[in-house]
């Protein structure tokens, strides 16, 4: 009886151990996540001007493409990038900063880029079809040669990019210093995008006092 | 996930060749301490507890243990920062401790149903450390050396068929990848035999 006993519990425990396992993030909002970083001999306090462009752009890879011929890349829409540009401006001035055309030898000038990558899921264990194929031994697997079959399943993650840069380091010199970065990253989904988006950069400057006049 | 449940059942399918032998099943309520409590605070109500002993001595037993302890927090949105960089977000923490020990216990005789107690384990615990953060995870895998004491009561309900009630201290000692990980854990039981 005792042996036909444990051999219950085993099989009794089991599912009801993998059924109360913890769970992680049910919300796209608690996926984002805001990094920061600074130069730490940057006298950000005696600065006192910015500049920004009017558009945000949009990263799909490595290189720099110019899809229309126009020397400028890929923009977000102007309502979007309205949206994150505001969000900075409210936080500059609200950190004692103010703006300035980048004409007028601004102190800083800060740069807003986007980037998203598709996530995709192709595959899935072949073990699932050994029951039914002829011949199946365990290490099979599959591939795709040449292609790739449409969606299976993935996601869009996204990132918002802050670079705020010395506009009066050295000219001529090859490379401009980024004094201060944000990076904004979660899930580029959701009807909530761009509160989300809003809220990550008030983040951004709530983590950054340094930034603070 | 297959090769525990193949392990597990394989200590099932060991246990039932003992001659003179009693399987124990329980469920620990785990309290973290040292450098686990550090990183997840909280209590951890998941887990079991299988072991499997062999009567050596009319008092004395020297058997096997396998647990599964499962640790968990949520950490609401805070700054984390380390030396110019900082990062916010939530963090789901997860520790996953298996012990893997061998020990004997002691039980000292007594003319009631209630029979106290002491034991000591020696082996390892299996622990898989994991940080969500937005959409990346933080894993850190590591076996550490383990010693474990322990202390109980046992409580005869009938014919080879016992309750258990006890408490073992698991201590784990420090790797390269993680420092010694650490918990008590309150058993309830029952552990059945065949004498």
């Amino acid at each position: 009886m005792t042996i036909k006993l444990r051999y219950w519990l085993a099989i009794l425990v089991l599912p009801i151990l993998s059924s109360c396992y913890p769970k992680g993030a049910e919300y796209n909002e608690e996926l984002d996540i805001v990094y920061t970083n600074y130069n730490p001999d940057y006298n950000f306090t005696s600065k006192m001007t910015y500049a920004i462009p009017d558009s945000v752009i949009k990263i799909d890879g490595d290189n720099f493409l110019d899809p229309d011929g126009n020397l400028k890349p890929e923009f977000l829409t102007p309502a979007n990038s309205a949206l994150i540009l505001n969000q900075i401006k409210q936080n500059m001035s609200a950190y004692g900063w103010t703006q300035v055309p980048k004409t007028s030898n601004p102190d800083v000038i800060i740069l807003v880029s986007t980037f998203t990558t598709l996530n995709l899921y192709y595959y899935y264990d072949w073990g699932y079809w050994g029951w039914w194929y002829p011949g199946y031994y365990p290490p099979w697997g599959w591939y795709y040669p040449g292609y790739y079959p449409p969606y299976i399943t993935g996601y869009r993650s996204g990132s918002v990019l802050l670079q705020m840069v010395d506009s009066k380091a050295a000219p001529g010199a090859e490379n401009v210093p980024v004094e201060w970065t944000a990076i904004c990253n979660g899930l580029a989904e959701g009807s909530d995008l761009q509160s989300r988006v809003q809220k990550m950069i008030d983040a951004a400057y709530s983590q950054s006092t340094y930034l603070k006049h | 996930m297959k090769k525990i449940i193949m392990f597990l059942l394989a200590i099932v399918c060991v246990g039932g060749v003992f001659a003179q032998g009693s399987f124990t099943a329980s469920y620990p309520i785990s309290i973290p301490m040292g450098d686990l409590s550090d990183y997840i605070g909280e209590p951890s109500f998941r887990g079991f507890t299988m072991e499997f002993a062999k009567r050596q001595k009319k008092n004395l037993d020297i058997g096997l243990e396998f647990s599964w302890h499962t640790f968990y927090e949520r950490q609401d949105k805070k700054v984390f920062t380390e030396g110019t960089a900082s990062i916010s977000g939530i963090q789901y923490r997860y520790t996953n401790s298996m012990p893997l020990l061998a020990g004997v216990k002691y039980y000292k005789e007594t003319d009631g149903n209630f029979q106290f107690f002491g034991g000591f384990g020696l082996g390892t615990l299996y622990v898989n450390r994991s940080t969500d953060l937005g959409l990346y995870r933080i894993t850190n895998e590591t076996w550490q050396f383990a010693i474990r004491p322990e202390l109980g009561v046992l409580f005869k309900a009938g014919s080879g068929v016992s309750g258990v009630l006890g408490a073992k201290y698991y201590a784990g000692f420090g790797t390269d990848d993680l420092d010694g990980q650490s918990y008590i854990s309150i058993n309830l039981g029952l552990m059945f035999s065949n004498f």
